[in-house]
């Protein structure tokens, strides 16, 4: 982060100087931080109103839900973490309705009880890998606050990106999950 | 409208299950507040090293040079900042997709490829940090190729998805 940042900076600054144009620099930069605010304000309506719908989903037990309906599918893909499951599948169920924030703390506390059935401290298990790839590689029914961003910066079509996105992390997903289920197989003993 | 008929939904299944539903929306809303607090100074760092990128004439000049190579994959110049810090840091994804979005509107088609770029993508790294971090993971075996691997997908798959719906 730091590097790009810099770059675009140290960048700019000397094409400026450059073509001669160190007068712009300063309202170039200030201009930019000014736009911050403006941007901040089209990200906000997106953020108070689905932050706020989906606390509204997770008090109804809409995560409980997904992720009981979600267990079967953990059971092949977590075969040794017993104590784990029910936070690996409400931290996945929780991903896929979009609330990154409820998923994070599930999604922790699955690390940490499956560290403590390792046999092999500090060497991820197989499991842990899997949350890992799965939670790496972002599968979001409906990316609502996306299309919360785009309607807040008058986008005629907001939902436009849904079925792409989809379509998109469905692939991504997938890819991470067999890349998973390729390297287990041939080494499930050095767990 | 298929958003309207979702939170329609979504409010009758509460309302149902007897959720308070204006204290529950209140509640979630009131996290938005830090949230944004610590998304601002991002957007303002980002912002103006952009807008300046952009106006002193130097992202034009790393366009022309590097556009040859970009067109041949199918990506637009102006989505690279976007592409790479996605990995690293959430907040600044966010601020190249407002960047993307306050530049060429978001039904362009950069803007509707930027969408599906930061939507169909994790914070890969900080993902892992995060993660093996908190449980003192030191060995992640086959975790980090195979994330890298999802995330090189998910760019790919993006790019593809875009044009086959947006038109190229």
């Amino acid at each position: 982060m730091n590097i790009v940042i810099l770059l675009l900076l140290v960048a700019g600054i000397a094409v400026s100087l450059l073509f001669g144009k160190a007068d712009g620099v300063l309202s170039a930069l200030q201009n930019g931080a000014a736009s911050a605010v403006e941007n901040i304000l089209r990200l906000s309506g997106a953020y108070l109103l689905w932050m706020g719908l989906l606390n509204v989903a997770e008090k109804a037990g809409l995560i409980k839900a997904l992720s009981r309906l979600l267990s079967p599918a953990l059971r092949l893909l977590f075969p040794d973490a017993k104590n784990a499951r029910e936070a690996i599948s409400m931290n996945l169920a929780a991903n896929m309705l979009g609330m990154g924030n409820a998923a994070t703390p599930y999604g922790l506390s699955a690390m940490r009880l499956m560290e403590e059935e390792n046999p092999h401290k500090g060497v991820a298990t197989n499991g842990m890998c899997v949350l890992l790839v799965v939670n790496a590689s972002c599968l979001e029914l409906f990316p609502a606050t996306l299309v919360g961003i785009r309607s807040g910066f008058g986008s005629a079509v907001p939902s436009a990106v849904v079925l792409p996105t989809l379509m998109s992390s469905l692939c991504s997903t997938i890819v991470a999950v067999v890349l998973c289920l390729l390297f287990i197989r041939p080494c499930p003993s050095r767990s | 409208m298929p958003v309207a008929i979702l939170i329609l939904a979504l409010l009758l299944f509460a309302a149902a299950q007897r959720v308070n539903v204006f204290e529950a929306f209140r509640e979630g809303a009131a996290r938005a507040i830090p949230l944004l607090k610590t998304i601002l100074p991002t957007l303002a760092v980002f912002s103006a090293a952009m807008t300046l990128f952009r106006e002193s004439g130097a992202s034009e000049m790393l366009a022309s040079v590097l556009s040859p190579a970009f067109r041949f994959f199918g990506v637009d110049p102006a989505l690279v900042p976007l592409i790479l810090v996605r990995p690293f840091s959430g907040s600044a994804a966010l601020a190249a997709l407002t960047d993307v979005f306050a530049e060429y509107g978001p039904d362009s088609r950069i803007g509707l490829t930027a969408s599906v770029l930061l939507g169909s993508s994790e914070t890969v790294f900080y993902t892992l940090a995060l993660y093996f971090g908190s449980a003192g993971v030191r060995k992640t075996r086959f975790a980090v190729p195979a994330a890298l691997i999802a995330l090189f997908t998910s760019i790919v798959t993006g790019l593809l998805f875009s044009s086959l719906f947006f038109g190229a």
